[in-house]
């Protein structure tokens, strides 16, 4: 007997699944990271009162095997609908003339790549983080990935509400 | 992973693997250098620079200039571990976070034909 997934569902839903958990996954990343950036830009010397301080107290070394495995993750993910994405979703992009669109998702695909390569040093810098000589590159290179998933969030979700791919 | 966090080797490594691939993807998007290319349309795999065939629709370089680019990192990665460590331990640790951000003007830069159509 022959499965398969789509006598069950449609090719639309197989693939918005696996966009969803994309999206997801880069909610979890994207949270991650913007904790752990707050805590090294903006550090909390006492005990944390109110809410913004909580957000920035948090132990930035916790978070660094957990931003790296779901870069990892949802670059896999990315990758892996980048298929259907770069037929179904990239030609009506241009045919509709979203030239600046496709732009910037182009963009996003060069930084999270980017950033993907950053990994091994970044979490390297954390797990020795009482190294004074990494305190400055771990910094940066932090917020330096911040913002690129940053970035990365806010452009595909720009490019799904322009054409996501149950259009 | 405790073991990995205090081996210089495994910081040298990782240091070259992580500057070295933010170039090579650069130099991958700016000349071209995909290990392999894939037509979507046909699931057909090119090795290579592939050019888009007739009826075939686009083809996907993005794939290629990846897998190039993590084993030229692995590569430069591993040949860093064998220098000296007098070598390696003077390679500046900023440009971690700062060729990140000179490669995005030229990435930009890369991709005019979208923002001047």
């Amino acid at each position: 007997m022959d499965f398969s997934v789509f006598d069950y569902i449609s090719v639309n839903t197989f693939w918005t699944i696996f966009l969803i958990i994309h999206g997801l996954l880069a909610i979890a990343l994207l949270g991650a990271l913007t904790h752990q950036a707050a805590s090294v830009l903006f550090p909390v010397h006492r005990p944390a009162g109110d809410f913004v301080a909580r957000f920035r107290a948090v132990p930035g070394v916790g978070y660094a095997t957990a931003v790296c495995v779901l870069w990892v993750l949802t670059f896999i993910m990315g990758a892996f609908i980048y298929t259907k994405y770069r037929i179904y979703i990239r030609i009506p992009i241009e045919r509709a003339g979203y030239w600046k669109t496709q732009g910037v998702f182009d963009l996003k695909e060069h930084l999270v790549t980017i950033g993907l390569v950053l990994l091994p040093a970044y979490w390297y810098l954390w797990k020795n983080a009482n190294a004074p000589a990494y305190a400055s590159a771990r910094k940066w290179l932090t917020v330096v990935l911040a913002v690129f998933c940053w970035f990365g969030f806010l452009v595909g979700h720009v490019v799904n509400n322009v054409r996501g791919f149950g259009s | 992973m405790t073991n990995l966090a205090s081996s210089p080797k495994f910081k040298t490594f990782a240091i070259a693997f992580s500057i070295v691939g933010a170039v090579l993807y650069v130099c991958c998007d700016l000349f071209g250098w995909p290990l392999f290319s894939f037509h979507p349309g046909t699931n057909r795999v090119e090795l290579g620079y592939g050019p888009p065939r007739l009826n075939e629709g686009p083809v996907m370089y993005w794939y290629g200039w990846v897998l190039t680019t993590l084993i030229g990192a692995s590569v430069a990665g591993l040949l860093a571990t064998l220098l000296p460590e007098n070598t390696t331990k003077n390679v500046p640790l900023f440009l971690l976070w700062l060729l990140p951000l000179v490669a995005v003007p030229i990435l930009f830069y890369s991709l005019m034909p979208f923002w001047t159509k």
